[in-house]
């Protein structure tokens, strides 16, 4: 497959650094996404690549470096960051278990919807145009992933691939440039993989750039336009699939490491990020899913 | 399940089944033995002589002397019970057999035990139901030995899933048949009301009203497992809006049938003030997931502003403003001092917003009872509120409209019924927009949420100013009819009666809050013998409901799933968001 | 002079009971997150077990000797707590130990009011407040400040009996085996029950010890000011949470100190802020929310968090 020729920069990341304590998750991390690129991002498990997803999209402020859309500096707050148009779904799929799959993607719809609460409150006409055209929108985009059946089905009650799916849907009901996709195809078989990555595909041609995280190398050299490994919060190889599959250091670092390196790497990054996720006690959630 | 595909096993392999299910061939018996002994229990007398404060109702006592066959009060529920079982166990095409007759076996249980204890404590000892002084009187036992038997029954044989009616008839008749539902709903509300009488004269107030509610659950579980509710709710969702103008015009009725006289109006504008307050309660804590512990205070910022400004002699502003305006300047107050309440979810979530609410209604509290600013009159509280008054009728008036005469306190009634129908419409309406549904999302996950675009630091502060300003309305209403404001009426123990409403009813529905609010505030009405009982009673119904029913009586139809027992979910993945929060910058 | 000094001694004598409250519900929620609401009226019950016990089943001539009847009555007053709060846990929270977080702070709702309006009902004559006999050295030592101020001697018992109580806890949590299982299950109840842990038997542990020194306090409290009323489970125990969220919540130094500040706090802003005495409530409050919002890790949570 060959990559569009588009010039323009969509999103970009310069020497971006995160520090969590004494541990530094990520460490001077650039790069730059094309206007309907597919950007594949591997490394080994903990290698800083769901913290880097965190600072791209306002979850984390980075300690250090900027991260621009359109050569505009990202807001440093998710919300206004999904407004701006970059969307993202999570490597533990973090749906709205107790909402049917149409409301979820509703919810995806929020930002690019016009409601007052007054209009909310009186339920005219404005209001009923409003959400006949979400609802509409909504229909298209599980017609597009696939999952139109389960329209009014929980979402807690969807197999595990649909989730997925979902999640996607969601993310793409709010109308984004880029689409940030935490492992994907994590937990998938052959089928659903190859399903998914059909449908990223067919996201790009709809004119969104998309970045993947993913183990499945294989899934990532044959889908991605351009590939990024992340070792120990460093970017270590930038290229096309067939660069990073030649080059010695991936190899080495991550395909090859001896196996105690690679755990100690690990362990090493899993701390980082909880002492990150360490919130404050009252910080849990009330009454949620269980 | 084995490999074999062979359907039933060699008589001779199968083991001996063991305990109550060596039964189940004879369910059928078991049904309809459950069946008469429940008639025959309601046949017998129940009490072996006439008890100290006067005969028990039913004739429980003398009937089998006098008219052994005139059945009335809880015999006669009993005899439904029995003959329904009957019927039930003999008709096998009437489908979920089982399930009715369980419905049916637990209502049995239920109205003999509340009788026959009653009959016991009241009466001194088994003998008054037993054997006394040459008279038996084993109608308890025998009635409970039916629903047992009739329970064990329905336990042996296997539990059908509620079965879906699709009956569809023309929109004319369908109609008609909702009308015919919701005149029959507003005679029931009347008789529950009613039931056992209330004050001196009624001495067994409690126990009829317990039994007869033991009776009617018994008879709509029966009804519910026949899928006859299930299908009556989707007609009321086939035609919404007329079965919301019915309901509400039965409602605007209620003072028609026996429950119209000055007390009971004044009891269902009470129960009303606080199913508004609890409905609003629920946007806060069952649409947005935020536990609000002090939001009765929501309800008295209402009442003291409407009391200042209704010219009572001692309120401190003194000055008197049409009703209407009052009302939105409560609202609107009450909304400022929701959204300062709500500030803190901008940084705070879960356990500890409980905690910062609780200290908000606490320091209202205290501030209330000493006075501040002069506004709450403190100990004295704000006495001489002025009832409201419109076209030059007080509306603690009794009214005569033609020859239909209606009882004081009516007005404040239809007020109040005005108001929670407001109330449930701005509920509706918001749990399905936008705004709803960025709640429900945060509720659900307030990280994917945000992911999603939605900034929820104003969207919960709404949720608190939205709830806090149908309090305030709420309030205004409370003072004029009440007219005496005291803090008293706010305290903690308020804000916890009305988080049980909602969770009691069923958190984010609409029914659920009424139906709560309902419960909690005529269960006192009704069982005076128990007053001083009734927070003991209340705090130990918490911690059962939170065990036993945590989806309440009329749970979400989304949060059903999540709530009800069922096999593990999907797994997801890892972690869930509940467990580990990702730090917000 | 002297009438500062004696607010900070009443405020150093409440905020030693308020820590020995605190440190139940500090280690509740350092093992279960669970903000134990009805901890305060297992210090209530406590108090109302002890004296129950004191009058209807001591015989008189037990009674009037103080340092007999001391530690009968500590001893009774955290028997009665610890049972309270083990039976608590055993029939209303445990069976909510997976269900969402909303349920079981209700359910603690629900056992607070109950255990408050069953002393109410069933203790003779509880609707009122009740006389407590003085089981300590009646008078009081007057430091030569100013015009003198005052402490009495049952104050210091507080204060002496707090400090030794807590130090105590410390010392258990961190050094026994017991302790080390207790901190264990309270960073991951799954790794402790895969290290050979009993977690239940750990949470019964963490209740009853909380539950014993709630006892204690209300045993002290009662001698302290002479009356009980069962109005007091409420007030101190969200004063103890408070103390409990200010030392950063499931640490056991961390409520003393918490509980010491709440003290100081409650009897200085009677003293010294408008409102006065009437509204020393009310300052607490604002403190409670203010920690809560700008500092919920509390102020000794965030550099280690010795979890109970």
């Amino acid at each position: 497959m060959s990559a569009p020729t588009t010039t323009s920069t969509v999103l970009a990341a310069s020497g971006v650094t995160m520090q969590f304590g004494g541990l530094r998750a990520l460490n001077d991390v650039s790069f730059s996404l094309n206007e309907g690129e597919i950007i594949g991002l591997i490394g080994p498990n903990g290698a800083g690549k769901t913290t880097l997803f965190n600072c791209l999209t306002g979850l984390y402020t980075p300690t250090s470096g900027t991260v621009s859309f359109r050569g505009e500096p990202l807001p440093g707050d998710p919300a206004l960051v999904t407004e701006t148009g970059v969307a993202r779904t999570f490597q533990n799929i973090r749906l709205f278990p107790s909402m049917t799959a149409e409301e979820n993607v509703l919810v995806g719809r929020h930002v690019r919807m016009k409601q007052s609460p007054l209009s909310s409150l009186l339920h005219g006409p404005g209001f009923r145009r409003s959400e006949r055209e979400a609802r509409e929108r909504a229909a298209e985009l599980l017609e597009f992933v696939g999952l139109r059946r389960v329209t009014d089905e929980l979402a807690r009650n969807l197999p595990y691939g649909d989730q997925r799916r979902l999640e996607i849907a969601r993310a793409l009901a709010t109308e984004p440039s880029v689409l940030l996709l935490d492992e994907p195809t994590a937990g998938m078989n052959a089928a659903e993989t190859e399903n998914t990555r059909q449908l990223i595909l067919k996201i790009r041609e709809t004119g969104i750039s998309v970045v993947v995280i993913e183990h499945d190398t294989k899934f990532i050299f044959t889908l991605c336009d351009r590939v990024l490994v992340l070792v120990q919060g460093e970017l270590l190889v930038e290229g096309t699939p067939d660069e990073v599959r030649g080059d010695p250091r991936v190899v080495e670092a991550y395909l090859g490491a001896p196996p105690e390196q690679v755990e100690a790497q690990i362990h090493e990054a899993q701390e980082a990020e909880e002492a990150a996720d360490h919130g404050a006690p009252g910080e849990k959630q009330l009454g949620g899913s269980s | 399940m084995t490999a074999t595909t062979e359907k039933k096993p060699p008589a001779h392999a199968a083991p001996r089944p063991k305990g109550i299910a060596a039964l189940k061939p004879h369910t059928t018996t078991l049904m309809v033995v459950g069946g008469v002994l429940t008639l025959l229990g309601s046949f017998l007398p129940w009490a072996t002589f006439v008890l100290n404060k006067g005969p028990y109702p039913a004739q429980a006592t003398l009937q089998n002397f006098t008219a052994p066959l005139a059945s009335s009060g809880f015999r006669l529920h009993l005899v439904l019970f029995g003959i329904a079982a009957i019927v039930v166990a003999l008709v096998k095409r009437i489908p979920a057999r089982h399930r009715i007759a369980r419905a049916l076996g637990y209502g049995t249980i239920a109205v003999s035990v509340i009788n026959g204890l009653w009959i016991t404590v009241e009466g001194g000892g088994l003998g008054a139901i037993t054997a006394s002084e040459g008279s038996v009187a084993f109608g308890a036992i025998v009635a409970l030995i039916g629903g047992i038997v009739l329970a064990l029954a329905s336990r042996v044989g296997d539990l059908e899933p509620v079965p879906e009616i699709g009956w569809k008839f023309n929109r004319w008749v369908e109609w008609l048949i909702l009308l015919v539902v919701i005149v029959l709903l507003l005679l029931l509300v009347a008789a529950v009301l009613t039931s056992g009488g209330f004050g001196a004269t009624a001495t067994y107030a409690g126990a009829v009203f317990l039994s007869f509610l033991a009776a009617l659950g018994g008879f709509l579980g029966a009804l519910h497992a026949a899928g006859l509710l299930g299908w009556v709710n989707a007609l009321f969702d086939r035609h919404r809006g007329y079965a919301v103008i019915l309901l509400l015009v039965a409602a605007l009725c209620l003072p028609l049938t026996s429950a119209g006289t000055e007390y009971w109006m004044t009891v269902a504008t009470n129960i009303g003030v606080y199913a508004a307050t609890a409905i609003g309660l629920n946007i806060v804590v069952g649409l947005a997931g935020l536990l609000d512990l002090g939001y009765v205070a929501f309800l008295g910022i209402g009442a003291f502003v409407a009391a200042n400004l209704s010219g009572a002699a001692a309120s401190a502003v003194g000055i008197h403003l049409p009703f209407p305006l009052v009302m939105v300047i409560a609202a609107v107050i009450a909304g400022i001092f929701g959204a300062i309440v709500g500030s803190p979810t901008l940084r705070v979530r879960g356990d500890y917003l409980a905690i910062v609410t609780l200290a908000f209604g606490e320091i209202f509290v205290r501030s209330a009872q000493n006075n501040i600013g002069g506004l709450t009159g403190g100990s004295n509280a704000i006495p001489g509120i002025p009832p409201v008054e419109a076209f030059g009728i007080g509306f603690d008036q009794a009214l005569r409209i033609g020859p239909v005469s209606l009882p004081r306190g009516v007005l404040y009634y239809f007020l109040i019924v005005l108001l929670v129908a407001f109330v449930m419409a701005v509920f509706a309406n918001l749990k399905y927009s936008r705004l709803g549904r960025a709640w429900i999302a945060i509720r659900e996950d307030e990280d994917a949420a945000r992911a999603m675009g939605i900034r929820t630091g104003p969207v919960k502060i709404l949720a608190f100013l939205i709830g806090a300003m149908l309090a305030g309305l709420a309030g205004a209403i409370f003072a004029h009819k009440t007219a005496t404001v005291s803090y008293e009426s706010f305290r903690f123990l308020e804000s916890v009666t009305l988080l049980a409403a909602v969770v009691l009813g069923g958190m984010g529905t609409i029914p659920g809050a009424v139906l709560g609010a309902s419960i909690l505030f005529i269960l006192p009405e009704k069982l005076r013998e128990f007053a001083d009982y009734r927070l003991l009673l209340f705090g130990i119904a918490l911690v059962l409901i939170m065990r036993y029913r945590p989806q309440g009586l009329v749970p979400d139809a989304h949060r059903r799933a999540e709530l009800v027992e069922e096999p593990e979910p999907i797994d997801t993945g890892g972690d869930k968001p509940t467990t580990r929060e990702a730090v917000a910058p | 002079m002297s009438i500062l000094m004696s607010q900070i001694v009443n405020g150093l004598i409440l905020g030693s009971l308020i820590g020995l409250i605190a440190l139940g519900y500090t280690m509740v929620y350092g093992i279960i997150q669970l903000i134990n609401f009805a901890h305060g009226e297992v210090f209530m019950v406590g108090a109302y077990g002890a004296v129950g016990t004191a009058t209807f089943v001591l015989p008189t001539a037990v009674t009037t000797q103080w340092w007999f009847l001391l530690p009968i009555m500590i001893v009774i007053g955290a028997l009665v707590s610890m049972v309270v709060a083990i039976l608590m846990e055993r029939f209303a929270y445990r069976p909510l130990r997976n269900a969402p977080r909303l349920a079981p702070l209700i359910t603690a709702l629900g056992v607070s009011v109950a255990l408050q309006e069953a002393v109410r009902v069933f203790y003779p004559e509880a609707t009122a407040a009740i006389p407590f006999p003085s089981i300590f050295i009646p008078g009081a030592l007057v430091l030569p400040i100013g015009d003198g101020v005052p402490i009495q001697y049952s104050g210091i018992l507080i204060v002496v009996v707090a400090l030794v109580l807590a130090f105590a806890l410390n010392t258990f949590v961190e050094q026994t085996r017991l302790g080390r299982a207790m901190r264990a299950t309270a960073q991951d109840r799954d790794v402790a029950r895969l290290m050979g842990i009993n977690p239940d038997r750990v949470i019964v542990l963490t209740f009853a010890l909380g539950g014993a020194l709630a006892g204690v306090a209300g045993v002290l409290y009662g001698n302290f000011y002479n009356f009980i009323n069962i109005d007091m489970g409420f007030q101190n125990g969200i004063f103890a949470f408070t103390a409990a969220v200010l030392g950063g919540i499931g640490n056991i130094r961390g409520a003393v100190v918490g509980g010491l500040a709440i003290g100081l706090i409650k009897s200085l802003a009677g003293q010294y802020l408008p409102g006065g005495g009437a509204y020393d409530y009310v300052w607490i409050f604002v403190v409670l929310i203010a920690v809560l919002v700008f500092r919920p890790q509390g102020f000794f949570g965030e550099t280690e968090r010795v979890r109970a």
